[in-house]
């Protein structure tokens, strides 16, 4: 009866163990994409991303940088950098980052010293550490500058604001450090006319 | 019959386990406990390897921990390696292919006014470190590159490239290109970074890929 048990016992180790103990590259096989843009502007006349990087699927690296930007009337921005990092043909992870100095959006209605947005996603795991904000004023008054994820404000007369907004799906996070919705009121009704994102990070791992 | 099946799972066991071991870093007790002399990315085996990613890192001091946004102390940055390990006549670990982007956004290292841009032109050599305390790899890796505010090229630089555990926090990065006296760097007496000389990154993840 000893005998017979061990035997089940060695039987399940020889069996079942080796399954646990698979090659962790094996395990982490998949597919990354990322991206990353600085400056992103969608209304009824205007549509632009400045300094976008892109990976797909089995991509390794890419990378853009538009210096000093502006979209007249929407923004202003410097030294805009973005950077996005797959994993190649075995995509467990995947990086990115959108970096500006300066920003201006709305003729000053929104304005920033500096905007970090970094995206992080490998199996099982996706964050946005060292995504920042530095020096953040909105209309005039000193906003926190580590808002919390998803932190929404209103702007009277041009729609709202979120800043630090993190859109989290099974497979990763996309980060906009600063994205106002751009809406006007006719007849009563309320409708999105645009959206001005500044610093942009997304990284998927499936 | 149940002998030749616990023989089976026994010899399984075994194969799987010794292809782990072999998949595992070459380490030697060479970390110090703390307070004695350094001695992380000083053994090398030339080995296929890849390690890929991109981060952030708040250099200076290089800890965990962001600084306030508004100084910008902090630099940014995506960079790949690759190898098969194939070493050249005089004994150098080869690279296949590699890449790095790097932006310093410190205020005090701005050229005309621009973050210095450091961009890889050539990636040339990559060696495994199997000395340092990275728990799952780290390379020494190096090559050319170009300051892109200055159109200065052919500069030599290397990097310490550190992957230690998911998901990122805890990994390192450094860079040194002597020729301009550029260096982030990160030595701490009391052995605080992820292996000396990297610095940890503040976001982002270095991901280090066993390639057999």
């Amino acid at each position: 009866m000893k005998t017979d048990s061990i035997r089940r016992a060695v039987r399940f180790m020889g069996l079942v163990l080796p399954l646990t103990w698979a090659p962790r590259a094996v395990m982490a096989q998949g597919t990354a994409t990322c991206s990353s843009y600085g400056v992103g502007v969608t209304t009824a006349t205007v549509n632009q991303l400045l300094a976008s990087a892109v990976v797909s699927a089995g991509e390794l690296m890419a990378q853009d940088q538009a210096g000093d930007v502006a979209v007249p009337g929407l923004v202003t921005a410097q030294n805009v950098f973005a950077i996005a990092n797959g994993g190649g043909d075995d995509g467990s992870d995947a990086v990115s980052s959108a970096t500006l100095g300066a920003v201006n959006i709305l003729n000053g209605l929104i304005t920033a010293d500096g905007v970090v947005a970094m995206a992080t996603s490998t199996v099982g795991d996706a964050n946005a550490q060292g995504s920042s904000l530095a020096h953040l004023v909105v209309n005039g008054v000193d906003v926190d500058d580590n808002p919390a994820p998803n932190t929404r404000m209103d702007l009277d007369g041009v729609g709202y604001v979120v800043f630090n907004e993190q859109i989290r799906t099974s497979t990763g996070i996309t980060v906009n450090m600063i994205h106002v919705v751009l809406q006007e009121k006719v007849l009563g009704v309320t409708r999105t006319t645009g959206h001005i994102r500044i610093g942009s990070a997304s990284a998927k791992v499936s | 019959m149940s002998r030749l099946k616990a023989l089976a799972g026994v010899s399984a066991t075994a194969v799987i386990a010794l292809v782990g071991w072999s998949c595992e870093a070459n380490r030697t007790a060479l970390a110090p406990s703390g307070g004695g002399p350094l001695f992380h990315f000083q053994q090398f085996e030339c080995t296929p390897l890849k390690m890929t990613g991109g981060g952030r890192i708040d250099y200076p001091p290089g800890t965990r921990d962001q600084n306030p946004p508004a100084s910008h102390e902090y630099e940014t940055f995506g960079a790949h390696v690759i190898a098969s390990g194939q070493v050249d006549e005089n004994g150098r670990c080869l690279a296949d292919k590699g890449a790095l982007e790097w932006v310093d956004h410190r205020p005090e290292m701005e050229v005309d006014g621009h973050p210095l841009n450091l961009h890889a032109t050539e990636v040339t050599f990559a060696e495994r470190a199997t000395d340092a305390t990275c728990s799952d790899g780290a390379v020494h890796w190096g090559g050319k590159l170009r300051v892109q505010n200055t159109g200065q090229e052919n500069l030599d630089f290397e990097v310490w490239d550190c992957d230690n555990g998911e998901p990122g926090r805890d990994d390192g990065f450094a860079i040194s290109v002597p020729e301009i006296g550029y260096a982030v760097q990160c030595w701490e007496p009391d052995y605080n970074t992820p292996a000396e000389p990297t610095c940890y990154l503040t976001g982002g993840n270095r991901q280090f890929h066993p390639t057999h």
